[in-house]
């Protein structure tokens, strides 16, 4: 699963993954590979490139949701592998977080990159454990806590599991093309409890939700051809999930797509690429940046039907400043034929002109 | 206003005199406008380089020029008062074919968005998104890359020790568009390349919300290794600023002759011109003018004059600021600000000082004319024409000698802000005492001169200067300002000369010099090299240097260190004070330390050698002309014991005596690839650093040339207008019998001897001054010293110069009134 | 002696002196009298050898002044002549003694030389007193003393007054015009005296009309 990769690799500081670091071998992805818990909960350095996605729903005391996001990556450079510098940028890591709250109609949002070695700052193998400063995620027993301060945000969240882990694609070998080069390792833990705080402008608050964690890690460029990619991950209220994305082509087509779906006491389904449908079908057009995004869907998986509709429009995530790429990353709710369904997260990445490369 | 045709237009009618009152006045501020210009374009150029550089940096730990051991950054990006931290690795990169060093920040691009954004690279290749990290990738500002004359994508040469590497520059900085030439690597990539694992040259930080600079301070600067200080960032541009101050002030000093000249000129003209219009005022005064609005009147007149030349001086000055920072660059080719590219910007303020200030020097001019013109007595003015001989000069000697008094008690006053302020108040004083002798000096000169010739020619100028010394003050006051400054400059120049030849034969004692490139620049010699060199056939002896660059204390400026084998009595030193031994480790310092440190010799003192504060022993001052700064020297193996360090800048090369010296050369460039190795011979450095000395002072003849034409020009201006009032005298004489050639040598013994006057008496003011700049103004300001030498050779031919070519403007000025249709003159009734 | 003859002299084409002659013996005083412009000072300046005729002769003792260039005129101005202005001409900044020595020195006496001799003619002028003193201290009458004495002081064969009282009040004039005519006598010398003046003239020898038409007893 190349998203993130893509949106690392638009980031400017350093941004990342198509770089022609030949001189290092990186391990391939490949299927057959059958991944191992808890060793794969933690960091896999060899690879390229790697990262812990957490999204979710929270409610306030008054009921009013929150939508929150922290996201760590870890980026294998090849640079430096030999050096003898305490700063040679072998392992860098990169941190984004967000809180969409619709009182304010827009995301707050903070940043972090650091290279790991220097400072305090890392990731760990055997489990999950990675953080830069005070920003962290780790696995202590069954739940997540991750911990964000920003200037006007901040959160201490629990995220308690209560399922195993959902391997996507083949036991967990995602294809990103019909080229099998383009896959990466990824599983998806979908129905997190959530419970702590949160800090907007520097008020806390207790807050309980449901969150989702994405991690996958991959050394495989992806497709020459992507313009960019749609991704969704949504709670369903019936306890199951669904992870859904698809690679878009520079015509705008669909390029490559698939879905996992878990649903109470069934095997969790693979979907193939042609079983999978994104149909836009209202635009948003962002008063900063002129980008339209198509911000409500028809996703068809298989024979389901089911409408997106965001908590609010503006979730833009605007990070050009430092890391260089314009995305929407929102709370979204689902419905199927009216019902609402579910909870979940939206990313939208590459609607920008052939964006800012640079 | 009504009477502005009387007063205004009488300037009219002396034109020469009052365009050359005018030329005076408007050289000098123009040029006092310019040097200022120049420098505030420069220092604010420095600073808003410094602001960039430092971003939003509220401190920064600063080590020597060598760097301190970066674990420093893992403590301080972790401190609680702490919100984030960059660390940066400076290095001056010998760049292959380029005398200036190419300054390459090693930074940390995920740390320094925070801290200075400003700085962060841009890649030029957008599909490698790794560039700004990749090791052989450099970034250069557009300034850089127009100095170094290299585009994106080229590749670039640098030394590092004398080994070539060569980096490509992957793109620019798009954030210094103040035109600072500056590079940007990755820091691990910067330390790989140049050696320096494991070190960093500064940590910029800002401090945590929760915290303040002062408490940062307080819980950080004990952590801090010895060799490091924490300041603000400010403080560089401070640094600089205070080191270029002195030099401005000297070039001030400049301007300030040529307007003081002016206001002189000003003053001769207007008392000559007074004098002439004596039955006139007499007139007015009886119609009814009063005395108040006389003297208002005519000090409008000096005024006019100075504000004229105030507001033609600024706009000249703004020109030649312009010119300046176009071909000089912002230090005039100094060195204090090298690189930066400054731009000019217009100060409301500073402009209408320097305007207010030709006002106050045409005033000032204007002043005692109009009040010896006030003092006339209408009655008897107005049956008696005017001559310059009524003007009464002051008969108080002790006034003179009180300012000389003065001037000498005011060398004793220390510098104020580092200012020598007590030496400037000094010259003032001096040529105060001065111009309040010269009646005197003016009649005692000419007494004693008047008998060494019975020409008539000689009699006649003789008798008018003994009996009329005010006459003499006018004429001659701008001459002695100017000589007088003119001598003052030439003697400091001649000393500072001269005693730089003799330090630098004294520095360069060896056959040949080698070096890989500047002092704290990338180029070195590593140990295998030393070896090498030792092992050259026909070396008999080989000394190697060090240079270090060491942080004394906060806010305070850089000090070198210089480490090379030094025998215990330090006599391969230039000394300049006795020598105190001791158990310690000696050192030696520059008279700048002992005048910023207050540091003696027998003094033990404590500095940061190698991470560590150590204890040494000052046995000696030395003197150093090119380190204002500061400088120490140590001997180069206790410093290897100190630091472990076992590189080396330059070597002194001693030739076996039957040497071939081309030989020797030709084999140690060999030593080196791709003329890494720079070598000179001592004659060529000393002639090399003479003619920077001399490029550097080569404005100062030509400025001083310019006054010194214009006090002459003020002369026979005002032997010009003299001469007119004087034609039924030339009438006369002819009469009586006295030849043409005999009036033509009375006016000019008249203009040798006024001549005269101002520059002997401008010689002895000029001595004093040249003495005062020697001992109290260089000293204070750029903590030197020096050994008197007055060339006495071209003051001699200076001072005849003066006096022939003030002969020859009376003679000129006196052509007029010595027309054939002059003798009929002394008629009335024509 | 002095011989004028048909002495011509013309500015500009307008002629101010037309065949004018004149013969005066040593020891003889005269005045010349005449209207403004009828050229008593062109008359003057050519005696002086400071303007050449255009046609005629100058000769003093025998001497033709027309032979003379300009450095012997220079000379000879310097020995034969003793000059008297209307406006004194005293050197501001010389004293008396000073001014006086004045035609002693240009005949290259020392200072100390003429001293004496300036003394003395300083005393005949009734200054002797005040050697020392400045021209600024001094009267206007006192200053033509000093004037006259300055012309005499060299013994000259010829003395050139012109209008040696017109700056001064009636009985200043008479007491100057009486010292100077006194002291050419006692000299010896030719003197000339260019005046308007009826009372001035009367008290020379004789007295000359000069006008358009030459001189005229």
């Amino acid at each position: 699963m190349q998203r993130r990769q893509f949106l690392l690799a638009l980031a400017a500081t350093n941004g990342l993954l198509t770089g022609p670091s030949a001189a290092v071998d990186f391990p391939p992805v490949r299927p057959g590979r059958k991944l191992a818990f808890p060793n794969d909960f933690g960091a896999h350095p060899d690879f390229r490139t790697e990262w812990w996605y957490a999204t979710g729903w929270l409610r306030r005391s008054d009921g009013r949701p929150l939508g929150f996001q922290i996201t760590f990556f870890r980026v294998r450079t090849g640079i430096g592998e030999t050096s003898a510098s305490r700063f040679a940028p072998r392992q860098l890591l990169l941190a984004h977080a967000a809180i969409a709250d619709p009182a304010l109609g827009r995301l707050r949002h903070a940043e972090r990159a650091v290279r790991v070695g220097v400072g305090d700052s890392g990731f760990r193998e055997g489990y999950t454990q990675v953080w830069i400063g005070d920003w962290r995620l780790a696995q202590d027993g069954d739940h997540y806590q991750t911990n964000v301060q920003a200037s006007d945000f901040a959160y201490d969240l629990k995220l308690a599991t209560n399922a195993p882990p959902l391997l996507n694609g083949q036991g967990g070998y995602s294809s990103k093309s019909s080229d099998p080069r383009h896959a990466s390792y990824y599983y998806s833990r979908p129905q997190l409890a959530v419970s702590g705080s949160v800090s907007l402008a520097g008020r806390p608050e207790a807050v309980t939700g449901r969150a989702w964690l994405d991690h996958e890690w991959s050394s495989e460029l992806l497709p020459a051809d992507a313009q960019g990619w749609d991704w969704v991950g949504i709670n369903l209220h019936d306890g199951g999930g669904l992870m859904a994305f698809r690679l878009r082509d520079t015509r705008g087509n669909a390029h490559w797509a698939a879905a996992s779906l878990r649903s109470t006491g069934k095997i969790d389904q693979i979907y193939p690429p042609q079983a999978v449908d994104f149909l836009p079908q209202r635009r948003w057009r962002s008063p900063r940046t002129g980008i339209d995004y198509p911000v409500a869907w028809q996703l068809h998986i298989g024979p389901r039907r089911f409408e997106l509709n965001p908590l609010f429009d503006d979730q833009e995530l605007d990070s050009r400043r430092t890391v260089g790429a314009v995305y929407w990353e929102g709370a979204i709710r689902a419905s199927e034929n009216g019902q609402p369904v579910g909870e979940g997260y939206l990313e939208l990445a590459g609607y920008g002109e052939k964006l800012r490369i640079g | 206003m009504t009477l502005a045709p009387v007063f205004i237009g009488s300037l009219g009618k002396r034109r020469l005199a009052t365009l050359f009152s005018l030329l005076a006045i408007t050289l000098g501020i123009a040029l006092g406008m310019a040097v200022q210009a120049i420098h505030e374009a420069a220092l604010n150029e420095f600073e808003r380089g410094v602001r960039t550089l430092a971003g939003e940096a509220d401190l920064r730990i600063q080590g020597p020029a060598s760097g301190f051991a970066d674990t420093l950054f893992e403590e301080v990006v972790g401190h609680p008062d702490v919100a984030a931290a960059t660390p940066i690795l400076e290095v001056a990169a010998k760049i292959a074919g380029h005398e200036q060093p190419l300054r390459i920040l090693g930074v940390d691009v995920f740390t320094l968005a925070g801290v200075a954004p400003r700085l962060l690279p841009q890649s030029h290749d957008t599909t490698d998104r790794m560039a700004t990290l990749a090791e052989r990738s450099v970034f250069l500002s557009k300034a850089a890359q127009d100095s170094f004359a290299v585009r994106i994508g080229d590749e670039l040469k640098l030394q590092d020790g004398v080994r070539s590497i060569s980096l490509r520059v992957a793109g620019d900085l798009p954030g210094m568009v103040d035109g600072q030439p500056l590079a940007v690597m990755d820091i691990a990539a910067a330390q790989d390349s140049f050696g320096r694992i494991g070190k960093l040259s500064r940590i910029d930080l800002s401090v945590a919300v929760s915290s303040t600079p002062e408490r940062l301070k307080q819980r950080l600067q004990d952590r801090l290794p010895a060799g490091t200080v924490l300041e603000s960032p400010a403080a560089a541009s401070q640094q600089a600023g205070n080191l270029s101050r002195a030099y401005r002030v000297n070039l001030s000093m400049l301007a300030a002759i040529a307007l003081l000249t002016g206001a002189f000129l000003v003053f001769s003209a207007q008392a000559l011109s007074v004098v002439k219009r004596r039955s006139e005022f007499a007139f007015l005064r009886a119609l009814g003018l009063e005395r108040a609005s006389l003297i208002r009147w005519l000090l409008a007149e000096g005024a006019l004059i100075g504000l004229t030349g105030g507001i033609i001086g600024v706009a000249f000055g703004y020109a030649i600021a312009w010119a300046a920072l176009r071909l000089l660059g912002g230090d005039l080719g100094a060195g204090y600000f090298s690189g930066l590219q400054p731009r000019l910007e217009f100060k409301p303020a500073l402009t209408a000082f320097y305007v207010a200030l030709g006002l106050l020097a045409g005033l000032a001019g204007a002043l005692v004319p109009a009040r010896q013109a006030a003092d006339i007595a209408p009655a008897r003015a107005l049956k008696s024409a005017g001559d310059a001989l009524s003007i009464e000069p002051h008969r108080r000697p002790w006034w003179g000698l009180i300012a000389l008094a003065l001037s000498l008690a005011a060398c004793f006053i220390p510098p104020i802000d580092g200012l020598p302020l007590g030496g400037y108040l000094a010259i003032a004083l001096l040529l105060t005492g001065g111009i309040g002798l010269l009646p005197f000096f003016a009649q005692g000169l000419t007494q004693s001169l008047a008998g060494i010739s019975q020409s008539v020619a000689w009699r006649l100028a003789a008798a008018r200067l003994i009996s009329a010394p005010g006459y003499a003050v006018v004429a001659s006051a701008g001459v002695l300002t100017s000589v007088a400054l003119a001598v003052a400059m030439a003697i400091m120049v001649a000393s500072f000369r001269e005693s730089v030849d003799e330090w630098l034969a004294q520095l360069l004692p060896a056959d040949l010099y080698l070096r890989a490139g500047r002092a704290h620049s990338s180029a070195y010699l590593d140990p295998e090299l030393q070896a090498a060199i030792a092992r050259t056939p026909g070396i008999r002896q080989v000394e190697f240097t060090r240079h270090e660059q060491l942080r004394l204390g906060a806010d305070k400026a850089p000090v070198a260190l210089i480490a090379r084998p030094l025998p215990d009595g330090g006599h391969t030193l230039p000394l300049a004070s006795e020598v105190r031994f001791s158990s310690l480790p000696a050192l030696w310092i520059s008279e700048a330390m002992a005048d910023q440190f207050a540091w003696q010799p027998g003094k033990a003192v404590h500095m940061p050698l190698g991470g560590q504060l150590r204890e040494f022993h000052v046995n000696g001052i030395w003197r150093d002309y090119s380190r204002q700064t500061g400088a120490v020297m140590i001997d180069l193996a206790l410093y290897r014991k100190m630091t472990g360090d076992l590189h080396v800048n330059d070597a002194a090369i001693h030739l076996e005596s039957l040497a071939n010296e081309g030989a020797v050369v030709d084999r140690l460039q060999q030593l080196g690839a791709d003329a890494a190795l720079e070598i000179a011979r001592p004659g060529e450095i000393r002639q090399l650093s003479l003619r920077i000395f001399d490029r550097t002072f080569a404005v100062t003849y030509l400025l001083e040339a310019v006054a010194i034409v214009i006090g002459l020009a003020g002369v026979a201006a005002s032997f010009a207008s003299l001469a007119a009032t004087r034609r039924k005298e030339f009438g006369m004489l002819r009469h009586l019998g006295v030849s043409r050639v005999q009036i033509v040598g009375m006016l000019a013994c008249e203009g040798g001897l006024v001549a005269s006057i101002g520059v002997l008496t401008g010689l002895f003011a000029g001595g004093g001054i040249g003495l005062i700049l020697i001992e109290v103004v260089n000293r204070q300001s750029f903590h030197w010293s020096m050994d008197l030498h007055i060339p006495w050779g071209s003051l001699l031919l200076f001072a005849g110069m003066l006096v022939l070519l003030a002969s020859l403007a009376a003679v000129l000025a006196g052509r007029q009134a010595m027309k054939q249709a002059a003798v009929f003159a002394v008629r009335e009734d024509w | 002696m002095l011989e004028i003859r048909d002495l011509c002299r013309s500015f500009n084409g307008r002629i101010v002196l037309k065949s004018t002659s004149l013969s005066l013996n040593d020891g003889e005083y005269v005045a010349v009298v005449g209207e403004s412009g009828v050229g008593k000072s062109t008359l003057l300046n050519l005696i002086a050898g400071l303007d050449r005729p255009d046609r005629g002769t100058i000769c003093v003792d025998g001497e033709n002044l027309a032979g003379l260039d300009e450095a012997a005129l220079t000379r000879w101005r310097r020995e034969k002549l003793g000059f008297v202005f209307q406006a004194f001409h005293v050197l501001p900044h010389l004293n008396l003694l000073q001014n006086v020595a004045l035609p002693l020195w240009l005949q290259g006496k020392s200072g100390c030389d003429a001293a004496p001799a300036a003394q003395a003619m300083l005393d005949a002028v009734g200054l002797g007193e005040r050697v020392a003193s400045w021209p600024h201290e001094l009267s206007g009458g006192e200053l033509q003393r000093v004037a006259i004495a300055r012309a005499l002081v060299h013994r000259p064969r010829l003395v050139l007054a012109d209008e040696p009282t017109g700056n001064l009040d009636p009985a200043n004039a008479v007491r100057v015009l009486k010292l100077l005519g006194e002291s050419i006598r006692k000299l010896g010398a030719i003197g000339i005296l260019v005046t308007h003046s009826r009372e001035a003239a009367a008290t020379a020898d004789r007295t000359l009309q000069l006008t358009a038409e030459g001189l005229r007893q």
